[in-house]
Order: C-alpha cells, then sequence, then structure tokens
C-alpha cells in the first residue's frame, strides 16, 4: 500500500483558489487535490473579463490554467461545482444536494459577488449587468450589440473599465457617481483631477453627486433610469459597479467563525480544525493601518491563496496581510496607483501633494514624519513597488524622504551606499 | 554541472558610464546597431538602470528574476511566466498594460512601453550567449556567473585581500 496521500479541497476556481492549489501542488506532489468551481467556465483572469466586451480579446485569452505561474497540471478540477455546505465534523463539503466529497483540508476560497444595492428599484430586468463572471461579460456583450447608450451606477475601477470598454464600441456611455468624485474609494478627489480630465477627454458623460432611484424597463428590458435629482437617463443597458459581498451563506458560523466574511488567523486558519479560507471570503488585516478588512483584489487573493497552499501543505507560512487599497491601472491612457493609507482629510498625517507636468503624486507620511504610509500616482507611476516595499516594510525614511517626495528613489537608495 | 547563470553587479567596479544601458537597448532593437536603433520607432528602451547614489555612487539595477517572482504571481493577464533556466519572461503580446507588476516590484526595474502600452524586463538576453550589458561593460563591473562561481570568486578575492593584508 501506498503511504496516505492527503486529500484538498478547495472550494472555490478563481485565483486565491487556484493559486493555492498550485502552491499545494508544488509541495506536496503526491496529494490529491479538487477544486471545486461554482462557474461553467474552466478557470480564468477575472479581471480581464472587460476585454470581452471591448472586443481585444477572446475568452480563451483569458484562460488561466498553463498561463502565468498556472503551470502545475495535475489538479482534479469540478466545475457547476458549488458547495452548498461544510460538514466539519464528518470533513466533507456537500455539492449539490447530496454529493459527498471528503477532505483532509479543506480551504474557503468561494470569493464574492458583486452588491446590488435594495434601494434601487427594477435591478432585474433585462439589460442589467454587475460585472463578476465570464458568463456575465458574455451576456454584457451581446446587450451592448443592440445599445446605444449605456448607463454605468458607480464611479469604480470596475465600471470604469466598463464604461470604456463600451466606449471602444461607440456606445455613448453616462457614469452616475454618488461621491463628489470618481474612484473615491482609491483617492481623494483633489487627487482625482487628471484622471477625471483624462476621462471628460475620452467621452465619458460623468454625472456626479447623484444616485440611481430606479432601473426603468419595458418588455425589451431595459429603457432607462431614474436619478434623485428628478431627472431620466434613456438608455439599452445598465451596469452596477457598487462593490462586492463575500460569498459566505453556506458557512455556518457555529462552526466556523465568521464576521463579515470567514475569519482566518496570522496563518489563514480558520476557526475550524483544518479549513482555511483565503481571498475576497477572507477577513485578513492590513498591517499599515491595523485593520481587520476584506479586499477584492485579484493580487491579494493570489497571495493569500498561495499562503494558504503552503500551510494546507504542512509548511507553516504567515500570512502577513495586505494594504486595504492596493491598485494599479490605466484608463483613459491615464495610469495611476494607489496604496496604503490615501484618505487624509481631516487626519494628522504629514501629506506632501505634487502636481508636475502632466503628472500627479501624493505621499503620505506617519504624522511624526518617518514613515510612508500611503501613495497616489497619477500620470507617472514608474518604480512604485519601491513606495510599496518602504510602505509594507516601515522604513524609516529619514535617509531618502527627499527622493520620495521627488519621485527619483530608485534601489540604490536602499542599499546603504554613501 | 551547468548551473544556470545570471547578471552579477560589482559595485566598486561601476563607474557610471552607462554603456550597458547602450548595449542592452541595442540588443533590443530592430536592428541591432547603435545608429538603426535611434532612428526606430518606439526607440528602443534599455533594461538595465544606473542609478545614482549622492554624492558618488552609480548603481546598475536589473530584474533580479526572483525565484518567487512577486511581478509573475500578481499579473492579472497571465503575461509573466518562469523559464526553465529560471528566467522570468514578460509575453508582451499578452500584458494588457495594468501596470500591477511595476506596482509590486520591490527592485523598481519594470519599464513600461507607452506606445505600445505594454511592459518590459530584462529577458537575460534569451539568444545571445552573454547579455549584451555583460559584454559591452568596459569595467567588468557586469558579470555573467552561475551563484557558484561568483561566491567562489568573491571568496578568492577575499582571501587573497587578506594575505596581501598579513603579508604587508
Amino acid at each position: 500500500m501506498a503511504a496516505n496521500h492527503t486529500n484538498y479541497v478547495i472550494a472555490g476556481g478563481s485565483a486565491a483558489g487556484m493559486a493555492a492549489a498550485c502552491a499545494i501542488r508544488k509541495k506536496d506532489p503526491g496529494g490529491k487535490v479538487t477544486v471545486l468551481s461554482a462557474e461553467a467556465d474552466p478557470p480564468y483572469f477575472r479581471p480581464m473579463i472587460p476585454f470581452l466586451i471591448s472586443g481585444r480579446k477572446k475568452a480563451s485569452d483569458m484562460t488561466l490554467i498553463g498561463h502565468g505561474p498556472y503551470q502545475n497540471a495535475d489538479i482534479e478540477l469540478r466545475l457547476n461545482a458549488r458547495v452548498n455546505r461544510i460538514d466539519v465534523r464528518g470533513k466533507k463539503v456537500v455539492v449539490g444536494r447530496e454529493d459527498d466529497i471528503f477532505y483532509d483540508k479543506l480551504l474557503i476560497a468561494t470569493g464574492s459577488r458583486p452588491y446590488i444595492p435594495p434601494e434601487i428599484g427594477g435591478t432585474d430586468a433585462d439589460g442589467v449587468f454587475a460585472l463578476r463572471t465570464l458568463a456575465d461579460a458574455g451576456a454584457a456583450d451581446q446587450r451592448a450589440a443592440g445599445t446605444r447608450h449605456a448607463v454605468m451606477l458607480g464611479g469604480g475601477l470596475l465600471n470604469l473599465k466598463a464604461a470604456f470598454a463600451l466606449l471602444e464600441r461607440g456606445i455613448e456611455v453616462t457614469l452616475i457617481v454618488r461621491s463628489p468624485e470618481v474612484l473615491s474609494q482609491l483617492m481623494e478627489p483633489e487627487d482625482a483631477v487628471l484622471i477625471r480630465r483624462a476621462l471628460d477627454d475620452a467621452g465619458l458623460k460623468i454625472k456626479t453627486g447623484v444616485s440611481a432611484l430606479k432601473v426603468i424597463s419595458s418588455s425589451h428590458g431595459v429603457k432607462g433610469v431614474a436619478l434623485d435629482n428628478g431627472s431620466e437617463i434613456g438608455c439599452q443597458m445598465v451596469c452596477i459597479g457598487k462593490g462586492v459581498r463575500p460569498n459566505i451563506e453556506f458557512v455556518d458560523p457555529h462552526h466556523i467563525k465568521v464576521d463579515g466574511g470567514v475569519v482566518t488567523d496570522r496563518h489563514t486558519a480558520c476557526s475550524a480544525r483544518d479549513v482555511f479560507a483565503a481571498g475576497d471570503v477572507a477577513v485578513t488585516y492590513d498591517p499599515i493601518s491595523g485593520d481587520r478588512i476584506v479586499t477584492g483584489l485579484w493580487t491579494n487573493a493570489v497571495e493569500m491563496g498561495r499562503c494558504a497552499g503552503a500551510n494546507m501543505a504542512g509548511s507553516a507560512t504567515v500570512y502577513t496581510g495586505t494594504f486595504g487599497i492596493l491598485n494599479a491601472t490605466q484608463v483613459a491612457k491615464m495610469p495611476f496607483v494607489s496604496m496604503g493609507i490615501v484618505h487624509t482629510r481631516g487626519t494628522d498625517h504629514e501629506v506632501h501633494a505634487v502636481d508636475s507636468m502632466g503628472a500627479f503624486r501624493k505621499l503620505v507620511f506617519s504624522p511624526d514624519g518617518n514613515r510612508l504610509v500611503g501613495v497616489v500616482m497619477v500620470g507617472d507611476i514608474s518604480k512604485a513597488g519601491l513606495y510599496r516595499l518602504v510602505i509594507r516594510e516601515g522604513m524609516a525614511v529619514e535617509k531618502f524622504k527627499k527622493e520620495i517626495i521627488r519621485h527619483s528613489l530608485h534601489y540604490g537608495h536602499f542599499m546603504g551606499i554613501r | 554541472m551547468s548551473q544556470p547563470k545570471e547578471i552579477f553587479v560589482r559595485l566598486d567596479r561601476c563607474m557610471g558610464c552607462h554603456t550597458c544601458e547602450l548595449a542592452c537597448a541595442v540588443a533590443h532593437s530592430g536592428s541591432q546597431s547603435l545608429y538603426g536603433a535611434i532612428a526606430e520607432h518606439p526607440v528602443p528602451k534599455p533594461r538595465v538602470f544606473v542609478e545614482w547614489v549622492a554624492p558618488a555612487a552609480s548603481v546598475p539595477v536589473l530584474c533580479r528574476h526572483c525565484e518567487d517572482a512577486p511581478c509573475m504571481h500578481a499579473c492579472i493577464a497571465g503575461a509573466i511566466t518562469q523559464t526553465e533556466e529560471s528566467v522570468v519572461i514578460t509575453d508582451q503580446d499578452k500584458c494588457i498594460g495594468c501596470w500591477t507588476c511595476v506596482m509590486v516590484c520591490p527592485y523598481g526595474v519594470i519599464g513600461r512601453h507607452l506606445e505600445e502600452n505594454n511592459a518590459y524586463r530584462c529577458d537575460r538576453c534569451q539568444d545571445r550567449e552573454t547579455p549584451a550589458c555583460v559584454d559591452a561593460c568596459p569595467s567588468r563591473a557586469l558579470v555573467y556567473r552561475s551563484v557558484e562561481e561568483f561566491s567562489r570568486e568573491t571568496r578568492k578575492a577575499a582571501s587573497e585581500e587578506m594575505l596581501a593584508g598579513e603579508g604587508g
């Protein structure tokens, strides 16, 4: 008889789940790894789905397995396999009604789903989308074919990307933003000036300080949106981008501790034995603010998933948390990075904001000025990773503070060269 | 046994002449010649960066091809892979220009093609015997060695220095 092989079960086949599966495979070549995905599509790079709508990429260009670090084969993947229950005593998960899958080690990596504000009426109409899955993007792509005007509810990153995908198809797009400015989760209004200008110049219509009351529809689906300022906008399509909520409904809080997400310790372990959690579904912490946070970021999910995988395979690995804000992207040809503590209004942080030559940067230091805690860069984001390192390691910045503020920091400054 | 080679920097030898940058850009040009490269659009970019630390030190910085490369794991498009020789490669056709790799690289060595909207980095000159920057360095500040060779040389140089010190 062969030695007992560990039976790893992973609920969720996206960033955290697949990163964990590959990490386990690396550490434990003999174990059995089963990934259960609720989706019909095999794992894909979720952040790329707006490209399906713009037509820049095909679904096959987004395939995860066999690309990037996801080269490890020998992972059993079950699609359309939604986990409905965890039996922590019997050490099994139940897929569907009565399909029992036993585990030695279980990872909860079921991710999150779009938040649809209940106060907005009519969101169940045809033509209303919240882009989360490849299937959502496929449906939105079809609807876009007959759409002249699309209305986006929410001024976050996902909606901006979707808005540009639609603009690229020649569709008129209006963005409805409740906050005073777009990207309010990632920066303060005055930090977003350059981005806003680029969005305006690109032809995106933006209405700030207003909310949608309801989606108006007919038998052909969406035909407009009623706003709280009394106006109505005619449209054939609505996209809701109001953030995400963790998929935790199947987790019994009597057996696994839940607090706005699945609670994990420093080794990504849950309160139940041999159960771990990672990604959008997990509650983790921000090493800068010390806050407990739930993030909805691919990059964070991968990092936490890899850590969980290592722990599940027996290599004790501490998860060092992540910044609640850690975003890089480019919209309307304007690159930007936002990380760490960037909302400083009403705080006593030392803030340096520099606006020069088509670029903006904001450096946020601790109140005593000795540590960097947050950065916003717009236009010029070169070497952003160095600043992330300075924040993350809590480095004393005395020796290169001037360089940080001037955005001339480079790796040589860390080498103690005189 | 043949260990994979890496580009090592001998800081005490760097004069800050930027010859490596020039050679790198030419090696990554279509024409493969300096005069041709200057005329190309977009202008070929160097993947090695000679930085300056006040008052008088220069430091060549380039991709370390990290074993557990943070850029590769962070990439949201699956555009970054690692070859069997542990060289981290960005597939510029797959890259979507989201700059997540730039945000996570702790060395600050991932460049951006603004014209083509994609990221580039040192590829250790996959089609050359020795990387162009190493070949071009006039002071031998850049060397192409296996970890073993490099540490052996460093040990030897240090012992020779110690012996010379004792004798004198």
